[in-house]
């Protein structure tokens, strides 16, 4: 096989590998941003923090919610919207970090953070 | 000050065949469990050949730190002879090989808990997701829906039982209370162990092996009014990796990297590294090539949380 082919062929694994890594990557962050509480479920997401913030701002202190079966959930707003928030950066931050340093890896072994003898 | 509750527990079920150590499995995650997720409760469902092999390989001490409470039932020997299935250890390696499965639909029996998590040995608890279903309004989820971890690789014959057929429900992870609805649920799925090709035929899943996944989805079509996909789900998405995959190293009790097959290229890998997420790894020689190094992690895990639990009574105490 010329040199040139083994590169390609080199290269290609290295995107697949990365690609794969991205969406592990995310699969971590989709499962950090899950929050159940009083029996429910929600995905934290922009919509979910910015309609409790709207509710706080409008002096309610309580609400009912759909969670993601579609259940009513009764919250007390204060503390949902500090938890959901909170954690929101703490793993949008996380993510961040990894996603930097997935970028810049330009070989297949730094992707996993491994030596170059695969150890 | 956090408080234990006894209500709540895991429950898992490992019985050995000629080549697998279900049982060193359930210990390993067992450990997992007590370090990612930080329940005690842990109940494994054994026979007593698997229960003096772990013995002989693990100790009675590590057995005992891993699990608080231990069923021995004897197995059905007629259904562990005719149960077999195809085992793989990664595409170049096949065994047909004993599939001891048949006591799960007995788990609502069993469970000395409330509230029970039903995992099998081989998904790997590497975080703390499934407290989410602690206290849910939910009385009884499993996952119909899964996600492949080599993402470019799509296999339609895992959605339904037959291409015409129901959906299929995976039991790898099952929560549930112990109410009337969970109870008649297991009744159900009983009468699918107990009449296999009565439901064979009316359900028309394929080739001649019993998986729980058939009877628990057969269950969950039937205790949801014969109305598809109306089971809820998990509040976590199901991961798996198969049985053509490798596990090239545990890096710490919340990762590991995994060799997954490539789809177009038989036999021919990527590596990814999968971390802080649970996992099915459905490759079970693999777990046991790492379960030493995962035992090391774990152990520590424990070992240190203890001496820090010690020196903050102590501190506490002389204050």
């Amino acid at each position: 096989m010329s040199t040139k082919l083994t590169k390609a062929l080199e290269f290609a694994n290295y995107r697949v590998t990365l690609n794969n890594q991205r969406s592990a990557l995310l699969a971590k962050v989709d499962s950090l941003l899950s929050y159940s509480i009083n029996g429910g479920s929600f995905t934290i997401d922009l919509h979910l923090i910015t309609f409790c913030k709207q509710l706080i701002d409008e002096g309610m202190k309580e609400t009912v919610m759909l969670d993601i079966y579609k259940n009513p959930i009764k919250i007390d707003l204060e503390s949902f919207y500090e938890e959901i928030r909170s954690r929101y950066f703490e793993v949008t931050n996380e993510y961040y970090v990894e996603y930097e340093k997935l970028r810049k890896a330009r070989k297949t072994h730094k992707i996993l953070d491994l030596n170059e003898n695969g150890e | 000050m956090k408080t234990v509750n006894n209500d709540r527990g895991v429950l898992m079920f490992a019985h050995n065949n000629t080549e697998i150590d279900y049982f060193r499995l359930a210990v390993v995650n067992a450990l997992l469990v007590q370090a990612n997720m930080g329940i005690k409760n842990i109940t494994v469902v054994t026979d007593p050949h698997s229960l003096a092999q772990g013995e002989k390989t693990l100790g009675k001490r590590l057995i005992k730190k891993a699990i608080n409470n231990i069923v021995v039932i004897e197995k059905d020997k007629q259904f562990k002879r005719q149960n077999l299935r195809l085992y793989k250890d990664t595409s170049h390696t096949t065994k047909t090989l004993p599939f001891y499965n048949a006591n799960r639909c007995d788990a609502y029996d069993i469970s000395p808990y409330e509230e029970t998590i039903i995992i099998d040995v081989d998904y790997l608890i590497l975080s703390d997701t499934l407290n989410h279903c602690w206290g849910h309004n939910n009385e009884f989820m499993m996952n119909w829906k899964y996600q492949d971890i080599m993402y470019e690789r799509k296999d339609p014959t895992l959605a339904r039982l037959n291409d015409m057929g129901i959906t299929m429900y995976w039991a790898t992870v099952v929560y549930f209370r112990k109410t009337p609805y969970a109870e008649s649920f297991f009744n159900c799925v009983k009468h699918v162990r107990n009449n296999p090709q009565f439901y064979k035929d009316l359900y028309k899943w394929q080739g001649t092996l019993y998986r729980n996944d058939y009877s628990f989805s057969i269950a969950a079509h039937m205790m949801s009014g014969f109305v598809d996909k109306e089971l809820p789900q998990l509040p976590t998405t199901l991961y798996k990796s198969f049985d053509t995959d490798d596990i090239h190293s545990a890096v710490d009790k919340n990762t590991v990297i995994l060799y997954l097959e490539k789809p177009r290229s038989p036999g021919d890998f990527i590596l990814t590294k999968w971390s802080n997420v649970d996992l099915h790894i459905m490759n079970k020689w693999a777990i046991n090539r790492i379960s030493e190094e995962m035992l090391d992690y774990v152990t520590k895990t424990t070992t240190a949380t203890k001496t820090r639990k010690r020196k903050t009574k102590k501190a506490t105490s002389t204050r």
